[in-house]
């Protein structure tokens, strides 16, 4: 069992939230089994647009609670998570982040740095927590994988954040990335380690560089009005008694 | 679905055909837009936001158009009759999720107002060269139903038959307009919400954890629920079964997405529908749609004063094409001229049909005006003229024209 799924399954019992009112949207195929085990709707798109098609999930239905799984998030979802976090669109977005692309053909992903991988990259990379922070996240965590109590907690608080939440997972690929990186099984151990815990921290301080220890925690938690609640007041006080709130109501009978 | 009595403006309007659109889509019970604004489509966005809060329709600006149809895409899966709007640009960038929706089954409803292209063409100016785009745009085999509709009356009437045919086949559909049609004010008549045909969407009825997402009835159409009522299904993009778990085997390829091809290839005759003047003792048989429908019309009947024997066939569904109707005329008439504000796109579909039976004469039209009638009417004379059969499309030359 992926232990990120175990983390988010229990997570969501920590959080008392309904199953039923909980839906999936990721652009990272899960393996049936793991499917199963979660017990929530769950929508596999394309790469990246996972944040994109819980926008719809999320409006069309008020009353879900929409965790976004996404892969791709810096690269084909940057755009989707700069918005997002600008409308402050109700959602948790949990980023696995291996630093590579480890299905393909193990290049970096963007929020590798210099000489973290053998694939080395030249390139800057994206500080996640600080991106998701700038944007107008609510809230923002990174954890590795095998910080599972720190996880779950986190994703407990998370999905009682009312508003665009960001939680960073860090995670080697199991399959190809041992092979390219020779690093062996004990890498999810290596993240663990070398890993400090500092809740509250400016996200500023949390660039995950090879010299220093990576920096882990709650880094963002704050209030602000969600997409629906200012999409409500905006139009009723344009509308006034003619417009009907946006609430949970389908389009069924 | 409850008919919401306000969203049926019943009564006659003048109205756009971008405005009758969005009247449209209301009468057929959409309730959610997702878009990004662009020219000539962002009227129907501004009506849909206009008239969205006594519908109690939601609307969101997306940062671009992958989003939208995303968005529009993951909305359909609550419940709702869900739309977006955009034209050539955009359109471009949402083939993405027309190939999702397709592979999801999702029903929705794509409004692709057309300008000039290729890339910005002109913004502000009738084409209808993304004919074929709708039709083979994304990557991988699909079935498309797009539909033409050639003034703003049939905006509002088309709108609505797109959002059934959605219903019933469980797929995006495309109404596929233009610049010239979404800006034309003409008077539109809304009947009352009660004679309004509106499908419902197919709803599986059984036990909660028998649900399968992609499980075919008879018509190879898949039953839907809503999320959020316990269902605990899964989709996915990738090559499924019918709990919607990926399999990875060329076996699954076929049993996942010939079927996605056959649910429409199967009704074509309930989905074409096309309108027939005059094609009874034609020697000419004018093949339009969309803008073209004016001048075509205008055409006709100045070939019939000069006394020749011309009658028309106009498209109202393009995707899928009417093969068996073409064929069918092509072994009686001389000849199709199929006037197309592009460079020859359905006119090949039309000497595709043809088999060899007739000639066909592709006039690119609208450089004289949408309205002018000039060009078809000298290609009518060309076709009367030519003795033989002609291998191929005649490509009809204005003497103003290159050649």
């Amino acid at each position: 069992m992926n232990p990120i799924i175990t983390a988010f399954v229990n997570g969501i019992k920590k959080s008392g939230l309904e199953l039923s009112n909980i839906v999936v949207v990721s652009d990272i195929p899960f393996e049936p089994e793991v499917i199963k085990e979660a017990g929530v709707d769950f929508f596999h798109v394309t790469r990246g647009r996972a944040i994109a098609f819980g926008t719809g999930l999320k409006l069309g239905n008020p009353d879900l609670k929409v965790v976004a799984f996404i892969g791709d998030l810096m690269t084909l979802g940057g755009n989707h998570l700069v918005h997002s976090g600008r409308r402050n669109m109700e959602m948790l977005v949990i980023c696995v982040n291996n630093f590579i692309y480890k299905e393909i053909a193990g290049t970096p992903a963007p929020s590798v740095s210099p000489g973290f991988s053998a694939f080395s990259t030249f390139e800057r990379p994206f500080n996640a927590p600080h991106l998701a922070n700038s944007c107008g996240a609510v809230y923002t965590a990174r954890w590795t994988a095998l910080h599972t109590n720190e996880l779950e907690n986190s994703i407990a608080n998370a999905l009682d954040k009312r508003g665009f939440s960001v939680i960073e997972v860090l995670s080697p690929g199991p399959n190809f990335y041992k092979e390219i990186n020779q690093v062996d099984s004990e890498l999810l151990d290596f993240y663990y380690k070398n890993s400090v815990t500092k809740n509250n921290e400016d996200t500023r301080n949390v660039e995950i560089t090879p010299e220093e220890k990576i920096v882990t925690g709650e880094f963002t938690d704050k209030e602000k009005s969600p997409f629906i609640d200012t999409y409500n007041a905006q139009l009723g006080k344009i509308l006034g008694d003619k417009f009907i709130p946006l609430g949970g109501q389908s389009g069924r009978d | 679905m409850k008919t919401n009595l306000k969203a049926v403006l019943t009564g006659t309007h003048t109205l756009s055909g971008n405005e009758a659109c969005i009247e449209g889509a209301f009468a057929a019970g959409c309730l959610f837009l997702a878009a990004y604004p662009i020219m000539p489509a962002i009227e129907t966005i501004e009506r849909y936001l206009k008239r969205s809060a006594e519908v109690g329709a939601t609307f969101i600006q997306m940062e671009d158009e992958i989003s939208a149809l995303a968005a529009v895409i993951g909305a359909s899966w609550t419940g709702k009759k869900s739309m977006t709007a955009t034209s050539g640009p955009g359109f471009s960038n949402m083939m993405e999720h027309l190939g999702l929706g397709v592979m999801l089954e999702t029903p929705c409803v794509i409004i692709d107002v057309q300008r000039t292209g290729p890339s910005l063409g002109i913004p502000n100016r009738a084409g209808q060269a993304d004919m074929m785009q709708a039709r083979w745009g994304s990557h991988g085999d699909y079935e498309v139903i797009t539909l033409a509709p050639g003034s703003p009356q049939e905006m509002f009437d088309f709108t609505i038959k797109a959002f059934n045919f959605s219903e019933k086949y469980r797929t995006p559909v495309i109404v596929i307009s233009d610049e010239y049609i979404a800006h034309k004010k003409e008077k539109v008549v809304i009947p009352p919400a009660d004679g309004i045909k509106i499908t419902p969407r197919r709803y599986f009825k059984g036990q909660k954890d028998k649900y399968l997402p992609f499980k075919r009835d008879k018509d190879f159409v898949p039953r839907m629920v809503d999320i959020g009522d316990g269902f605990k299904f899964h989709v996915t993009g990738l090559t499924h079964d019918d709990k919607g778990y990926p399999i990875m085997l060329e076996e699954c390829q076929e049993y996942n997405v010939h079927p996605i091809l056959w649910k429409i290839r199967n009704h074509v005759d309930e989905i074409v529908e096309f309108q027939e003047t005059g094609t009874v003792d034609a020697e000419i048989v004018i093949v339009y749609y969309g803008a073209t429908s004016e001048a075509a019309i205008k055409a006709m009947k100045q070939a019939k004063d000069m006394g020749i024997k011309v009658g028309g066939l106009k498209l109202d569904v393009v995707w899928p094409f009417p093969d068996k109707k073409i064929a069918e005329l092509a072994e009686k008439v001389k000849a199709f001229v199929v006037p197309e504000i592009n460079y020859g796109q359905i006119v090949s579909e039309v000497e595709r049909c043809s088999y060899g039976n007739a000639n066909v004469i592709f006039v690119s039209h609208g450089e004289k005006g949408i309205n002018n009638t000039d060009d078809i009417v000298s290609a009518i004379k060309l076709a009367l003229k030519e003795k033989e059969r002609k291998k191929g499309i005649i490509e009809y030359r204005s003497q103003a024209g290159s050649s």
